[in-house]
């Protein structure tokens, strides 16, 4: 299978989703976004990016845990699926292996 | 919660509106859920205004619509969706490769369908066509037609008619009689210049006629057609016969002797083929009788109503039979001094009904009396039956041989699994090949409907065409049925065939084992119980024929030539008469208005005898001449003939042997005296019995032989010639010739007495042709199958048959092997099919005054003859195989 391409916001939204380890729905993920990152998103963005997540494999979902606060309306649990760890290992490695090859000057001078 | 954390409900309503349903629930409550931290942060109108940037962001355009959790939890197997146009593609090619290399069961299969096609569209087109008599009238559905029942000394002699008055009588005392209108059937001399026919579809007619039944003028008004006396209304063709081109309007046609001049005042449309009552001629119809009252005087009239739309006819049916049992109560009471209610406790019965138009042509039971003669409701069954049991048959076979031959493919079936053929592709593949072999055969069957229905037409005396084919509709259904046909029969093959164990298939072990043997054997016995009690019908019917028309009728209606409306002679009948029996090809001639052959038995009167004045007896009356009875060759049992030297015999009367038992003289009838006429006054007229004639029929033989008392005297009408010449054209010319010197008004008819009575039992007749041609049909499409079906067995059993070979076994041997299964099996059908044929075939003899009883030995033949036809059509292919060289099927193994 051809691999999937993996946006950068889709990185970081995948990557919440590991982090909250099960706990993660539109609400925490929107909060940890902004407290993490600073970046303020609209909800529709964070959902579009868990659906099209999900579509290709890299999470899955369940629905479950409604409170009085949410008007007794269910939550979309998302976890992280094998192939979504995958993924983002993957990034990792290729991030690390570039890592490996920057010359030891190169980014202090150019940090400069 | 408190109130004011709420996020606005507008903004919430178009969520709910417009999100995706499928992910609203979840998006809703986050979207609650944020508002709340939102306005625990930053205030009321922070929250407000992000949440609706955020309910705006979730909405269309900017989401995503979640699809089906199936679809994408495993997204690699959308590629192998079942149809794809490739797959299909393949399905047809293995198809057509199949079809070519299997040439025999391909063509048995199609010819099979075609075959059963084509009777099932030919039976439709009939029946379609029975069914829609008289719909063409605008208000089918709200004319009614008055009768009258009536049962007169246990007899019942009900007719669809009724006197002048009741049309006026029910008009004027029920609203809900819209509109009433009267028919009399006529018969008369017309004649216009110099040309001269005699009009038998003559029709008199109230001028409402055009208000009550839909016939479109061509020329005329219809408001005021048929409103004056003597005024005539024309059909197209009839106009065409006297007018040619000229327009007829205002022309005027000359009736009978009395050359009565009448008018034309309009020019309709010919009658269509489908309607209870044709006419070439409409002529106005008198006014109403004002000096008779009563129902029952002058019974001739048909009357027809016009009730409002949805109106239950039973509920005015039911008052006019009130107003009926005091209108006829009285008359019952005027002519036979008896009360209703005596009338009722002798067992007879009065009373009036409403018969819907639509009924008419095919559940009216007044065959005689009707305008024309009606179809069977009866027959409309039998004929559907039959075109179901054709298509079923032909489906059965299908089955039957798709089934036989999967053995033949169990091995593409087994490499197809194994490549990976799930059961539902192969099973799309086995109904595809059957809905294309369907499709075929309704092409072919659409052929031969083309090719037969001229015979068809000609068989069934109809005008079917295929223009009801060309309706979008129609196409649609027989489309859709025949692709329908095709499922079906392709549908136990198919899962069948789909249901082979790939392993065993490819190691050769085919399970074609006896349990898809008990259903194909079912199959079999189910096609040769329809083919059995079919012959069983055939033969039962022309037997019945056949003694109907060898039964002794009584007369001799050899070499007697009828010519026809001798009354227009007037005096110079007789004159006539003697002329022509001086020609040597002839040996006598009467002359009479009665021809004993179909008459209808409404015209019966009573007679009694003196000893017992108060016993009436229903008979017919002849008045006959001293010719008549060695004319048609009638054997007188006792007494004499009249004599024109006697002159007392003017007073005399002959009896048949019915009328003798009847009036209870069979002792010496003799010279006994009977009271043959009561005049108004009450005054009796007595005649003497002179002679006994043995029994003759004078109606069909549907009917019972009645009384019948023959007068002496003159009754014009037609002349009845005993010839003894087989040069009958040259007697016809001189007969012609001799006719016209006395230029009479009338042209020069006739007709010979053998052929008006073949005419008589024509409806049997036909009825016979259709069962023999439907039931050779069905035999040939069961031995057509049984064919296919023997093929199979000795192809399945060529490796046995063999080694039996080796072994020793003989030729008849084997033969007797392949056959015995079959005949087992047409043997249960034929247990089956005799009660039930018998059964039904008694129903119909019912229908027969004289009939012949069903013998055993119809039963025995019919067995023989599909016994006989099954073992022909089985043994081709058994010899064939127990010819076969034992090496040639032994060797490949």
């Amino acid at each position: 299978m051809r691999r999937t391409y993996l946006g950068e916001f889709e990185e970081v939204v995948l990557l919440m989703v590991a982090i909250l380890d099960g706990e993660g729905y539109g609400v925490t993920i929107s909060e940890a976004l902004e407290a993490h990152t600073g970046r303020i998103v609209t909800f529709g963005t964070v959902h579009n990016t868990l659906i099209r997540l999900e579509e290709k494999g890299f999470v899955s979902s369940e629905l479950g845990g409604a409170t009085a606060e949410r008007g007794g309306r269910r939550k979309r649990l998302f976890r992280i699926t094998a192939l979504g760890s995958r993924a983002l290992q993957e990034i990792q490695q290729l991030r690390q292996n570039l890592w490996q090859l920057l010359p030891p000057d190169t980014l202090r001078l150019g940090g400069i | 919660m408190k109130s004011p954390v709420r996020p606005p409900r507008w903004a919430q309503w178009l969520l709910i509106r417009l999100h995706p349903d499928n992910t609203l629930e979840e998006v809703a409550g986050d979207l609650d859920e944020l508002y709340t931290y939102w306005y625990k942060r930053s205030g009321k109108t922070q929250a407000t205004l992000r949440y609706i940037l955020n309910v705006v962001s979730v909405l269309p355009p900017f989401v995503r619509r979640r699809k089906t959790n199936k679809q994408y939890q495993q997204p690699e197997r959308r590629t192998t969706s079942n149809i794809t146009s490739i797959m299909i593609r393949n399905y047809l090619k293995i198809a057509y490769r199949n079809l070519k290399r299997q040439k025999v069961s391909t063509s048995i299969n199609i010819v099979g369908l075609a075959i059963g096609l084509a009777t099932c569209i030919l039976i439709t087109l009939y029946v379609q066509d029975e069914l829609s008599y008289d719909r063409y009238n605008e208000k089918a559905d709200r004319i009614f037609r008055v009768g009258f029942k009536l049962r007169l000394n246990g007899e019942d002699v009900s007719g669809p008619i009724t006197g002048p008055n009741v049309a006026r009588d029910l008009q004027r005392e029920f609203p809900e009689v819209l509109k009433a209108t009267r028919l009399l059937r006529g018969s008369e001399f017309v004649s216009y210049g110099t040309s001269s026919f005699k009009e038998d579809n003559l029709l008199f007619a109230d001028s409402t006629f055009f208000d009550v039944f839909t016939i479109p003028f061509l020329k005329g008004n219809p408001k005021q057609a048929l409103t004056e006396p003597n005024t005539l209304v024309l059909t197209e063709e009839t106009a065409r016969k006297y007018f040619g081109n000229q327009d007829p309007i205002g022309k005027v046609l000359l009736f009978g002797n009395e050359q009565t001049p009448h008018r034309i005042t309009g020019v309709v449309r010919n009658v269509p083929e489908n309607a209870h009552f044709r006419f070439n001629m409409l002529a106005s119809l008198p006014g109403y009788d004002e000096q008779h009252i009563g129902w029952l005087y002058n019974i001739n009239y048909y009357t027809y109503l016009v009730l409002p739309e949805k109106y239950d006819y039973r509920q005015l049916e039911a008052k006019i039979s009130r107003l009926g049992e005091k209108e006829m109560g009285s008359e019952v009471q005027q002519f036979l001094q008896l009360s209703p209610k005596q009338f009722r406790e002798k067992g007879d019965d009065f009373g009036i009904f409403l018969q819907p138009l639509t009924d008419i042509h095919l559940r009216s039971p007044f065959g005689g009396t009707e305008l024309s003669p009606g179809g069977n409701i009866l027959y409309v069954y039998v004929l559907t039956a039959i075109a179901v049991f054709m298509l079923l048959i032909a489906c059965v076979n299908f089955m039957n041989l798709s089934t036989a031959t999967a053995a033949r493919r169990s091995r593409e079936v087994g490499v197809r699994k194994v490549l990976g053929s799930v059961k539902g592709q192969l099973q799309q593949q086995f109904l595809i090949e059957s809905v294309l072999l369907a499709i075929a055969a309704l092409l072919v069957g659409l052929l031969v409907v083309g090719f037969a229905l001229p015979f068809f037409n000609q068989l069934t005396g109809k005008a079917l065409t295929l223009r009801l084919l060309t309706n979008g509709y129609v196409i649609a259904g027989l489309v859709a049925g025949t692709v329908l046909v095709g499922l079906l029969a392709g549908s136990y093959p198919a899962f069948y065939l789909s249901s082979f164990k790939p392993v065993l298939v490819l190691k050769g072990r085919i399970t074609t084992g006896r349990n898809s043997f008990n259903l194909r054997s079912g199959l079999v016995v189910f096609q040769f119980f329809i083919t059995i009690s079919m012959i069983i019908a055939t033969v039962t019917a022309d037997r019945q024929l056949r003694y109907m028309r060898t039964q002794k009728v009584g007369f001799n209606r050899e070499q007697v030539l009828v010519i026809h409306d001798t009354h227009m002679l007037h005096n110079n009948e007789a004159v006539f008469r003697d002329k022509i029996i001086q020609s040597p090809q002839v040996i006598m001639g009467s002359i009479s208005g009665q021809v004993p052959v179909g008459n209808s038995a409404i015209d019966n009167t009573p007679v009694m005898s003196r000893e017992n004045p108060s016993k009436g007896v229903m008979s017919r009356f002849y008045k006959v001449d001293e010719a008549y009875i060695p004319t048609l060759g009638m054997r007188l049992v006792q007494g004499r003939n009249f004599s024109k030297n006697s002159p007392t015999d003017s007073f005399a009367v002959i009896l048949n042997e019915t009328a003798v038992r009847a009036l209870g003289w069979q002792q010496h009838p003799i010279g006994r005296e009977l009271i043959g006429h009561v005049d108004d006054n009450g005054v009796k007229t007595y005649y003497r019995v002179i002679g006994v004639v043995s029994d003759f029929h004078f109606e069909s033989l549907r009917q019972k032989i009645g009384p019948l008392v023959m007068f002496f005297g003159r009754n014009s009408g037609n002349i009845l010639v005993k010839t003894r010449t087989d040069k009958v054209p040259q007697l016809l010319a001189s007969l012609k010739q001799q006719w016209q010197s006395f230029s009479p008004a009338a042209p020069f008819s006739y007709s010979f007495l053998n052929d008006r009575f073949e005419h008589v039992y024509l409806s049997e007749q036909k009825i016979e042709q259709v069962l023999t041609l439907f039931s050779s049909l069905t035999i040939f499409i069961a031995c057509l199958g049984l064919f296919g079906l023997t093929t199979y067995t000795a192809e399945q059993r060529t490796k046995e048959i063999g080694v039996r070979k080796v072994l020793g076994a003989s030729v008849s041997s084997v033969v007797a092997l392949l056959s015995k299964d079959f005949l087992k099996l047409i043997v249960i059908a034929l247990m089956l099919a005799s009660p039930i044929a018998g059964w039904c075939m008694n129903q119909w003899l019912k229908g027969f005054a004289y009939k012949i009883t069903i013998d055993w030995w119809i039963f025995a033949l019919a067995g023989l003859l599909a016994v006989g036809i099954a073992l022909l059509t089985v043994s081709f292919q058994s010899i064939k195989a127990a010819l076969t060289n034992p090496i040639k099927s032994l060797r490949s193994e």
